[in-house]
């Protein structure tokens, strides 16, 4: 085992993707943890489809580079979470209906520029990824995402778990709550362009959701959950990492994604809030 | 001061909008004596996800929220008045478990120990006793009770009406487009509460069988 760690550090490539995914982990897990929360499981998954225009626009305009992929990104997400919570305050739709409408249409658009402008970008690696090609410029944005997002998070973490818990407490108790739902919304979209480039449009949202909801199974406070998600989407990384590294024909984006599935089907086997656990006997409701 | 009235006559809007949660579609809300800085607010128990990885003491904590710092726990005072707090409650030997775990009345207890932890001058309480049984009802009465020997104002969102006749001094009623608002005995009367929807005249004869003039009913 020793050797086949030595063997990976030897290489460059190997040696940036397991610094990338260490600090990928440590940014995701909190907002993977506050998706399931919040109940935005499902949102999250859609938010990763309705940033594809805005980064596919970015790439033909201005080319493959971080930047471009920032902004383009951040418009697209945050459009379509701002038109969504417009729609669902003042029209008949509720906001998963109002959500759904708008991210098919956001990746409509963003596949058919793809295709129209002729892109040479794979395909592949816009849906899964391509973590053994990490560049500088993408391990900075990276790094970055993960400083603002675990200083944010810092910052609004007892106003966010209020507004999660009880929404109609927390709104009647603050001026303006919607700072904190689209303050989390913000992190979202940041935190899917960061996985975007390393894990792909397809898996970003794994990384995400299943350390979160396998944590789920094991905790019974918010605490013990950010701590274990965190342990857990590190695990699946490395492992994932490692994988990929043995088999190396895998992509690393699935390979990561499946480990983090392993984990989940563990937990909800063994959990003792999951399958054989207390609550399915006590408090079915 | 109890808000009666039949479901769907506006006692939950009412409450909302003066909590700020909804605007008036008219008119607007005056506050003679300046608008409370906090306002005790505890909704109907429908709206509340049960199912969230959190504390008894954490969720009544969250009633003293404007006193946290966002990069320290919460200083021994805090935690003493949580303590206290779920001690008045009847739960302190509850504080540790999760959320879940708790049966509806329980629950009901928990939150008003984060209404207790607000301690606002002003509390808005929606169908409070809707998911209690009636031992749980009675000791959140006290609590009740106490706030009002505090010299706090509590509005409460009630249906049983003999709850409202023996606890609260003013009623509002609010029903078939029109509200009313006065002391209990002269609100609660037979002839209003049909005339506002909220009974049928059979059920109102029923129901003051016992009354002498002017009286209180006899339920």
């Amino acid at each position: 085992m020793f050797d086949l760690i030595s063997e990976m550090s030897n290489y460059a490539f190997m040696r940036r993707a397991f610094v990338v995914t260490t600090i990928l982990s440590a940014s995701v897990a909190p907002v993977g943890a506050f998706l399931v929360l919040r109940r935005l499981s499902l949102a999250g998954e859609a938010m990763a489809h309705a940033i594809t225009p805005g980064v596919v626009i970015g790439f033909v305009t201005a080319g493959l580079s971080v930047m471009s992929l920032l902004f383009g990104g951040l418009i697209a997400g945050l459009g379509v979470a701002v038109l969504t919570a417009y729609l669902a305050r003042n029209t008949i739709l509720r906001s998963d209906a109002s959500l759904a409408s708008l991210y098919l249409i956001a990746l409509a658009i963003g596949i058919f520029i793809l295709s129209a402008a002729g892109s040479a970008v794979p395909l592949k690696s816009f849906l899964f990824g391509s973590i053994l090609g990490v560049d500088d410029a993408s391990m900075i944005l990276v790094s970055g995402v993960a400083t603002v997002t675990l200083m944010t998070f810092a910052l609004i973490l007892r106003p966010l778990i209020m507004s999660t818990c009880d929404p109609v407490f927390f709104e009647s108790q603050v001026k303006r709550p919607w700072i904190v739902d689209q303050g989390f919304m913000f992190l979202l979209v940041l935190n899917l362009l960061a996985a975007f480039k390393t894990l792909g449009t397809l898996m970003a949202v794994g990384l995400m959701i299943l350390p979160a909801t396998a944590a789920r199974y094991w905790s019974g406070t918010i605490t013990a959950q950010l701590g274990l998600g965190f342990i857990f989407s590190l695990l699946s990384c490395w492992l994932g990492l490692t994988l990929s590294y043995i088999l190396p024909e895998t992509p690393s984006g699935p390979a990561i994604v499946l480990v983090a599935g392993a984990i989940f089907v563990l937990s909800a086997l063994f959990g003792p809030l999951g399958l054989r656990g207390q609550f399915s006997a006590t408090t079915k409701s | 001061m109890a808000v009666v009235g039949a479901n769907g006559s506006g006692k939950s809007t009412f409450v909302k909008t003066l909590l700020g949660l909804q605007s008036p579609m008219n008119g607007r809300i005056e506050w003679p004596m300046g608008k409370p800085a906090e306002i005790g607010y505890l909704a109907q128990l429908t709206e509340f996800d049960r199912r969230f990885p959190i504390r008894v003491r954490d969720l009544a904590a969250m009633g003293a929220w404007q006193g946290f710092n966002p990069f320290a726990g919460l200083n021994k005072t805090t935690r003493n008045r949580v303590c206290a707090a779920l001690e008045m409650a009847g739960i302190l030997d509850l504080a540790d478990q999760p959320l879940h775990t708790l049966s509806g009345g329980q629950l009901q207890r928990a939150l008003f120990s984060r209404v207790i932890m607000q301690d606002a001058p002003l509390i808005l309480l929606d169908e409070p006793f809707s998911a209690v049984d009636q031992y749980t009802e009675q000791h959140l009465l006290s609590i009740i009770e106490t706030w009002r020997s505090e010299e706090r104002a509590v509005i409460i969102v009630l249906h049983d009406l003999s709850a409202v006749l023996d606890h609260c001094t003013h009623a509002l009623l609010l029903g078939n487009g029109r509200a009313s608002f006065g002391t209990v005995d002269d609100i609660l009367t037979p002839d209003r509460l049909v005339a506002q929807g909220y009974m049928s005249s059979s059920q109102a004869s029923w129901m003051f069988r016992g009354q002498t003039n002017g009286g209180r009913a006899d339920v």
